[in-house]
């Protein structure tokens, strides 16, 4: 295959992004705008109801809302441009700020766990294909089936009704106790709770198929000739079929990353933690549509940025796979 | 005799022993029995339960297991025990009902991405790219939205439209590897249809590759069933399955009442776990080889 220029290739790359990027914001702009629902309740409140209908006009022209569908996208791209997203109507703040106070707790939460997800998926997938077939690795397969089995927000009451209703050990809900903002320690057990949540329910996905793709390889050629060169089990596992793995494993995890931050969403919703999974989902019940555009698009920049590093990741390890597309992306459980 | 003619060099090598595998073996047994119990007790609970699950018995509100609520009741003074077996029919109905309907639509999706042209291809996927990348939970709360109040049938059907982009993915790979396969080329020269060539030729080849994903799928529709209706998106409090009575839940936080919340819920994990393992039987059935380490 002819190399490509690289300006080409990740040209080509921006390009698609970008019109991944429009395509996403026209798509959410008319699905959020054809729900039915009062935008009008989230930025007047209960006034709404008491409006008379020459109030309630002025009050839709003054937020652009009696204008067609296409009129509107068209204004709140000028404005995207310019960097000016519009305020939301619950909190009647700019929405970057909105957003902005809430971006870090969810990266912490989420960026958090996928590193512990990544490290120890790694250790156990490896843990569990050097015992194969033991019953040490029976013994987790089973469990791993069962915690991945089990929903994210009943795990996360189990761990409330538990550690914080019955022992009151760790607080229930929230990302830090009133007052105490800035406390480190007070942060860190708030967090304990919901990482637990975050990290055993995707652990064993990414584990198990670590062991998986390990046994996979277990069974090539090239490890029956390592072997009777004479190498050593552990010598083979690590040098040989590990350093196969890795790349594909860099690229689901790639994949994965959206994933992952989607399973937040449920997590800081039972916990009330304030980040962007709690921010989305109020926006979404309550047609802050502005909130809820800048969200949509910030989460769909995530993924499609994420989706294109795994194939970069998976081209250069294997130039066939500019042909077809990574056919591997999982099974998808709906919610997060 | 024979001693006169042993061959030098030849040995004989003793057949392997086919050890005789026994029916069970292998096989998810204890799996399929706890599936198999759950779906006939949800199916024939009319015979058995002792109480009626929606009758709000308000002298009896919160009460913990014992001989005669043998689950308890819920804060609306429901009897647990019947509204298990009465719900989970709902619960798996809705479980199997979503994933036919993104079965079927990630088969004509996919197939469709595999047939036609590159253009029509690229644009599809593209299409699905974008899909996904609206956070699953948004996606359900706008099409709920859209549709008006939930519903068993509409809960299923938005379950359904949004979780079928895996397998179409699944599906357009293998359809693009066996569509110029000689079968099908023959095929089309008969003049076969779109239609034909699907169902008749090409399905039969990917369901197996599929046969996997379809299975957790509908313990993925179970689970997302449970997640809406306890974020209060899903199924009302009146109607009752596994995830509305968990929508309780925060209540029965505030009361410490334990088996409102673990009692559903090992249900919902039970059936779940149980449809994994079949599901993971299916998938390692289809190929194991002897490791060369």
């Amino acid at each position: 295959m002819i190399r490509k220029n690289p300006f080409v290739y990740y040209g080509q790359k921006l390009l698609i992004f970008i019109l991944s990027v429009l395509l996403l914001s026209v798509v959410v702009f008319y699905v959020s705008r054809l729900a039915p629902g009062d935008p009008l309740v989230s930025y007047y409140g209960d006034r709404v109801e008491k409006m008379s209908v020459e109030e309630r006009r002025w009050a839709e022209d003054k937020l652009g809302l009696n204008d067609p569908i296409h009129v509107q996208y068209v204004r709140w791209v000028e404005n995207a441009l310019e960097g000016n997203f519009g305020i939301s109507y619950k909190y009647k703040m700019d929405v970057l700020e909105v957003i902005g106070g809430r971006l870090a707790n969810t990266m912490i939460l989420g960026g958090v766990g996928f590193v512990l997800i990544f490290v120890l998926a790694l250790g156990l997938g490896i843990f569990c294909a050097w015992h194969e077939d033991n019953w040490l690795d029976r013994v987790i397969c089973k469990v791993g089936t069962i915690t991945s089995c089990i929903p994210e927000f009943w795990l996360s009451l189990v761990l409330i009704l538990i550690f914080a209703v019955n022992l009151r050990w760790l607080p229930s809900s929230g990302a830090y106790s009133v007052g105490n903002k800035d406390d480190i320690l007070d942060r860190v057990v708030h967090l304990i709770l919901p990482m637990t949540v975050t990290v055993v329910n995707h652990l064993w996905y990414y584990a198990y198929m670590i062991r998986n793709k390990l046994l996979e390889e277990v069974r090539t050629e090239y490890v029956l000739l390592a072997k009777s060169k004479g190498l050593s089990k552990k010598n083979i596992l690590f040098k040989h079929c590990l350093r196969n793995i890795i790349p594909s494993y860099l690229s689901i995890m790639a994949i994965s990353v959206p994933h992952i931050l989607g399973g937040t969403y449920i997590v800081e919703t039972v916990f009330s933690y304030p980040g962007i999974g709690t921010l989305s989902y109020e926006s979404a019940r309550y047609q802050d549509y502005n909130l809820l555009m800048i969200l949509c698009i910030l989460s769909g920049i995530v993924v499609i940025l994420c989706n294109m590093i795994a194939q970069v990741i998976n081209e250069r390890i294997d130039p066939r796979m500019r042909e077809n597309e990574i056919a591997e992306t999982s099974e998808v459980t709906n919610v997060g | 005799m024979d001693k006169q003619f042993i061959q030098v060099g030849i040995r004989r090598i003793p057949a392997p022993a086919t050890k005789k595998t026994k029916w069970y073996e292998g096989k998810p047994i204890v799996s399929m029995v706890i599936l198999g119990i759950i779906v006939l007790g949800c199916v024939c609970c009319d015979l058995f339960i002792p109480k009626d699950p929606t009758y709000m018995d308000l002298y009896h509100t919160n009460v913990a297991p014992n001989g005669e609520f043998w689950f308890g009741t819920d804060t609306m003074g429901r009897d647990i025990f019947s509204m298990i077996w009465y719900g989970g029919r709902i619960s798996l109905f809705i479980g199997f009902f979503a994933t036919v309907i993104s079965t079927a639509a990630a088969i004509l999706f996919g197939a469709i991405s595999g047939i036609e042209p590159k253009w029509l291809d690229n644009l599809l996927m593209r299409l699905t790219d974008i899909f996904l990348s609206i956070p699953g939970l948004l996606l359900i709360i706008f099409i709920q939205a859209i549709l008006g109040r939930a519903n068993v049938l509409s809960i299923s059907f938005v379950i359904g439209i949004t979780g079928w982009t895996s397998i179409a993915k699944v599906v357009r790979t293998e359809v693009r590897q066996i569509r110029n396969s000689e079968y099908v080329v023959a095929a089309r020269c008969m003049g076969a249809g779109f239609q034909r060539i699907l169902w008749k030729h090409l399905t039969p080849n990917f369901i197996s590759s599929i046969m996997f994903m379809v299975v957790m799928n509908i313990r993925g529709a179970i689970a997302a069933e449970s997640t809406l209706s306890f974020m209060g998106i899903g199924l009302s409090l009146e109607v009752i399955s596994w995830g509305s009575m968990l929508s309780l839940a925060d209540k029965a936080l505030l009361s410490g009442s334990w088996w409102i919340i673990l009692i559903p819920g090992v249900f919902l994990i039970a059936t779940m776990v149980a449809v994994t393992n079949i599901g993971n039987w299916l998938r390692k059935s289809a190929n194991r080889k002897e490791s060369n380490l």
